[in-house]
């Protein structure tokens, strides 16, 4: 049984003619990785720009086998804040 | 004190937020938008952010840095366009003696570009844009996606 999740994007992953958030399906019990390759199909050709990314929840960031939680979802593309 | 706002950044109301008649010596630094990177000549920076995950780590990086040295920590962060000469961030520390409150400065600045979730895109003179190059974000002890 798969559904619906919900992923923003931030920073580079913006302008990647996406919007500001996509939907891609994934099984009920997916994990991060899981997610990640959902997202790469969904980027296409501009999957490059994933690289070097993680997904996270609301306050965490999640490692590749953990199981995705409920509530929001989204991927962050290497930082360079200050 | 941490926080992340829309809003101008006031380094003096953070200075003296982070002061007490025990101190010796606060330092602050002061992140600014600069008119040229790379060659090119900059008109503004948008700062673009995960706010949930940068409050926590702010939070997080404050505290490290008060249990590494005795002094009282002050941290804002500036998110959205930005005009050059403006002020993105904001860092003070108060301590005993100037020594830790350099190093407490230096600690919280590094770790920022380091951890917290905000993302910078330059806009030229020319009239494109680009966004900076920057760390990739892992959880700790556990691999990156």
């Amino acid at each position: 049984m798969s559904m619906k999740r919900k992923i923003e994007l931030y920073g580079r992953l913006r302008d990647a003619g996406l919007g500001r958030a996509v939907s891609v399906d994934l099984p009920k019990s997916a994990t991060a990785r899981q997610a990640l390759s959902a997202l790469n199909t969904v980027f296409g050709k501009k999957s490059d720009l994933l690289r070097g990314c993680v997904l996270a929840t609301g306050d965490e960031i999640l490692s590749s086998s953990d199981e995705l939680p409920s509530g929001p979802l989204a991927v962050l593309p290497p930082v360079c804040g200050g | 004190m941490t926080r992340v706002t829309k809003s101008r950044l006031d380094p003096a109301a953070l200075c003296r937020a982070v002061s007490s008649p025990k101190h010796g010596a606060v330092a602050s630094f002061i992140g600014t938008v600069r008119s040229t990177h790379a060659g090119r000549r900059v008109r503004a920076v948008t700062y673009d952010c995960f706010t949930p995950l940068a409050r926590k780590e702010l939070a997080r990086i404050k505290t490290e840095a008060e249990r590494r040295w005795p002094v009282h920590v002050g941290v804002e962060h500036r998110i959205g366009r930005l005009n050059v000469g403006q002020a993105s961030v904001a860092i003070a520390a108060g301590s005993g003696h100037r020594a830790e409150a350099f190093a407490a400065c230096r600690f919280v600045i590094e770790e920022i570009k380091r951890r917290v979730p905000v993302w910078k895109k330059e806009h030229y003179a020319t009239g494109d844009g680009r966004w900076l190059a920057g760390c990739a974000l892992h959880r700790p002890f556990k691999r990156s996606l």
